[in-house]
């Protein structure tokens, strides 16, 4: 079976210096991967790169058996894949339920309609509060997602992502800025999302990421140094040496 | 809900609809015009806030598009009045010609300069904006044929059936009912899908296209409305003074409007219509106080950016 | 072929006048991401104190430097009561505060000095043409301005590149909080490189001087030419300023010199001349569509 996201030999410089490094991995199909490496590894630049905010200097990106290096921002998502931002990136001023009903009137086709105001259209309102109720925001539908909790912006910016109804989620460190507990929900609602949705995730809690990915991909200095399931991640001495030893 | 501002908006409008007899009962008709002008003024800042206030663009080009409203008004009316355009057209002077000329004119013009222009951003497009707007304006300048610096006059306003064109007062209802209409269209507008779009820009560009969209077509549609009420204003405009020069198109006016958009309150459609008003009156007001009243509205400008950024509207909230 | 090489001077003594507006303009918006109308008001008061001085006779260097000093101190104080506190507003309320500005300077000055435009003369020492190249004279005084642009030029060079200072400034363009966590005190270095690019508008202004007249709302219309240079060259940039400058200063040069003749080879002459002035004033924008059709961030772009 052909994986979901096949990543081949990724180059991409800022000027002298090589932020990924024939950077080569696969994500199957259903699976959450783990994409970990001390900072500066990479890890975002790699995620800017499959999302397609920022072009490659070498290599191909494969989404869905197709070449998709080349192809901008709007038609991958198009495609069936989205991303998630390190910095909590919700639209402040609309409220939960505005935020999520645009995206899935931006997933509709174009904009280009003047007149019927989209805040009584029932086509994105009921999948709007569909999507809320399902990460757990149901009774935060009408607050402006400025005065949310932290961890429900989080779980909002989730919602918008799973709104545009991809297939491949890029998350880039989705419990950063957590607390222990908003993690926990966090991570239950990622877990939930095990089978229907694939997920890319770059994230520094281990335990997360051991609690959650089914293989693990180890980035040092924008080259995969390993890939494979956790448990034989966790023994992998090169890992401990240029990762984990840093960090304890 | 009955809140303050409900309260305001209605004495705004009945206040707005009975300035005539007013100004007559206070034996001051100049105040019917003024009130047109700001009517005018309003709907450009209206347009303008439709970029600044609700798509988070800074044009500062738009009386490039307000100049050419009111000189597709003025030179329909010069050829009207003499020989047709290039020996083909004829001129035009009946309002349900010439005024959606005028619009479509800016328009066009909108849709260009924003094509351009909206390939960058922040002060760039700052910038970009302010230049295009002033090679309208040295255009302007150089066409001898239309008066050049001197601008060009014309005898009569654009004709409406049943309405004498002479009369002040009725010029001063169909401005009115023009804000009106406008005011009425851009709040349909923002509210629908198309305005849910403009705003989720204004917010945070770059999950808007994290979610799928391409901002650039969005952005510029918006470009092109604000352009074509920018020149509904300037063809009233024209009509008012039945002159136009290149004034209109000066740089300093495209600064103006932008006051009017924040000194209002930018982001809702009263905002504008307040700024506008504040504006004429404050002018009109300083300059009877001294002939030096720009001396007084620079630093005004600077406070309110200071101190009070959200505009009037703002606080009276 | 002589009148060619003398436009393409004339040219690059616009383009000198651009740059000095130019450099300060870009410095400023690269180091404090503050984009300041106003600086056409500096120009204009060192324009206006160069002439007093002038008047009043003061020497020609003396004027050029009381041209440049009133316009720093002027650039001093409006960046630290008011511009400091715009550094981190969004662009729209700088350009509104800045606007305001320019409205009072442009009433102060006409308060002053009254609406008529005055009048500086070329300095004695400088008057007169030379032969740079044989069988074209050329204006001594030009000249001068030109060499004056070369010396600024190499010295913000030498300033940026080479010295503590320049690091600072180039640092704070990227990291402005890595130069705080340093201790450098980000107030004075923002406030230098106000006056710096204050000074130099003044300089500007001081040498138009006995080129054009001296009037209030002079430098409304180069900052606007300014802003075309700045999108040409890439914002942020002192290299792009100085590129931008030159090519901007030399088409709108040329495109007045000739436009109009060339015209009149393919139309009625009284129309060549009104179209021709037209085209010609609208040069320089097209040059900037133009690249922006090629390179949206100009053509050498500050960063990456």
């Amino acid at each position: 079976m052909t994986p979901l996201l096949e990543v081949r030999s990724l180059i991409r410089r800022f000027g002298g210096l090589i932020a990924t490094n024939n950077l080569s991995f696969e994500v199957a199909t259903g699976e959450i991967h783990a994409l970990i490496g001390p900072n500066g590894a990479g890890k975002s630049t790699a995620i800017a790169l499959i999302s397609g905010e920022q072009r490659p200097d070498g290599g191909t990106i494969r989404f869905n058996g197709a070449d998709i290096t080349a192809l901008p921002i709007a038609a991958r998502v198009t495609a069936g894949m989205t991303r998630s931002f390190q910095i909590t990136s919700v639209l402040p001023d609309f409220t939960a339920l505005e935020n999520v009903a645009l995206v899935f009137q931006v997933r509709a086709g174009h904009s280009f309609r003047f007149w019927r105001p989209a805040a009584t259209d029932r086509a994105l309102i009921d999948p709007a509060h569909a999507m809320l109720a399902r990460m757990g925001l149901a009774d935060r539908a009408h607050i402006p997602a400025r005065d949310l909790a932290h961890g429900e912006q989080r779980q909002l910016e989730l919602a918008m992502a799973l709104a545009t109804g991809a297939r491949l989620l890029l998350l880039d460190e989705p419990m950063a800025g957590l607390g222990t507990t908003e993690s926990q929900a966090m991570t239950a609602l990622l877990a939930n999302l095990k089978g229907h949705t694939t997920i890319l995730l770059v994230e520094h809690d281990m335990d997360a990421v051991f609690a959650l990915a089914d293989r693990v991909t180890v980035l040092v200095y924008g080259q995969a140094i390993a890939s494979g399931p956790p448990d034989e991640i966790r023994a992998n001495p090169a890992v401990l040496e240029a990762y984990l030893g840093e960090e304890g | 809900m009955v809140n303050r501002r409900t309260v305001l908006s209605a004495a705004g409008l009945l206040l707005a609809l009975l300035l005539p007899p007013l100004a007559t009962a206070l034996g001051k008709p100049d105040l019917v015009t003024l009130g047109t002008q700001i009517a005018i003024y309003a709907i450009a800042a209206a347009s303008l806030d439709l970029l600044i206030g609700y798509t988070g663009l800074s044009s500062f080009g738009h009386a490039a598009f307000f100049g050419l409203g009111g000189y597709t008004v003025g030179i329909l009316a010069f050829h009207a009045a003499g020989e047709p355009i290039f020996g083909l057209l004829p001129g035009a002077t009946e309002a349900w010609i010439v005024w959606p000329l005028a619009i479509l004119t800016a328009a066009t013009a909108a849709l260009a300069i924003g094509a351009l222009s909206l390939r960058t951003e922040g002060v760039s497009f700052i910038m970009i904006t302010l230049a295009f707007a002033e090679m309208f304006f040295f255009l302007f300048v150089s066409l001898k044929t239309y008066g050049g610096d001197d601008g060009l006059g014309f005898r009569r306003r654009s004709g409406l059936p049943g309405i004498a064109p002479r009369d002040d007062v009725a010029f001063y209802y169909i401005c009115l009912a023009a804000l009106a209409a406008v005011l009425f269209l851009f709040s349909r507008l923002v509210r629908s899908r198309f305005g849910q779009v403009l705003q989720g820009i204004r917010q945070n560009p770059r999950r808007m296209a994290a979610i799928g969209l391409s901002t650039y077509r969005y952005k510029l549609a918006a470009f092109t409305i604000a352009g074509a009420g920018a020149g509904l204003s300037g063809a009233l405009h024209a009509n008012l003074l039945r002159f136009v020069s290149p004034d209109m198109l000066h740089w300093t006016m495209s600064g103006d409007f932008m006051i009017m958009v924040v000194l209002g309150g930018a982001g809702s459609l009263v905002g504008p219509v307040i700024g506008a008003a504040a504006m004429v009156l404050l002018q009109s007001w300083l300059a009877q106080w001294t002939e030096h009243w720009m001396i007084v509205m620079g630093p005004i400008l600077v406070l309110v950016v200071l101190f009070a950024r959200r505009g009037i509207l703002g606080w009276l909230r | 072929m002589t009148l060619l090489l003398e436009q393409m001077l004339n040219g690059v003594q616009f383009g000198v006048m651009l740059f000095l507006l130019a450099a300060g303009l870009t410095l400023v918006f690269g180091v404090m991401g503050l984009i300041n109308l106003a600086h056409s008001s500096l120009y204009m008061i060192g324009a206006f104190a160069a002439a007093w001085a002038g008047a009043h006779g003061w020497s020609f260097p003396l004027a050029l430097l009381a041209g440049a000093g009133a316009a720093a101190l002027t650039g001093i104080a409006i960046e630290v009561a008011v511009l400091k506190r715009l550094y981190q507003r969004d662009h729209m309320d700088q350009v509104l505060a800045t606007f305001g500005m320019i409205l009072f300077f442009n009433e102060a000055m006409a308060m002053l000095f009254g609406r008529q435009p005055l009048m500086a003369t070329v300095p004695g020492f400088l008057s007169g043409s030379v032969e740079i190249i044989p069988g074209v004279p050329y204006p001594l005084y030009r000249l001068a301005i030109i060499a004056v642009g070369i010396a600024v030029a190499a010295l913000l060079y030498v300033l940026i590149s080479h010295t503590r200072a320049g690091m600072l400034v180039r640092a704070g363009a990227t990291h402005r909080d890595m130069v705080r966590a340093l201790g450098v005190d980000i107030g004075l270095l923002t406030t230098g490189v106000f006056a710096l690019g204050a000074a130099l508008a003044g300089l500007a202004g001081a040498m138009t001087g006995p080129l054009l007249s001296v009037q209030v709302g002079m430098g409304d219309r180069i900052l606007i030419t300014t802003f075309v240079v700045i999108v040409v060259g890439g914002i942020g940039s002192v290299r792009g300023a100085l590129a931008g400058s030159m090519l901007v200063g030399m088409v709108d040069t040329l495109a007045r010199a000739y436009l109009p003749g060339m015209l009149k080879t393919v139309m009625v002459a009284t129309e060549a001349d009104a179209i021709g002035a037209g085209l010609s004033s609208m040069a320089i924008f097209i040059l900037m569509a133009a690249v922006l059709l090629i390179r949206p961030r100009g053509l050498f772009p500050a960063h990456g």
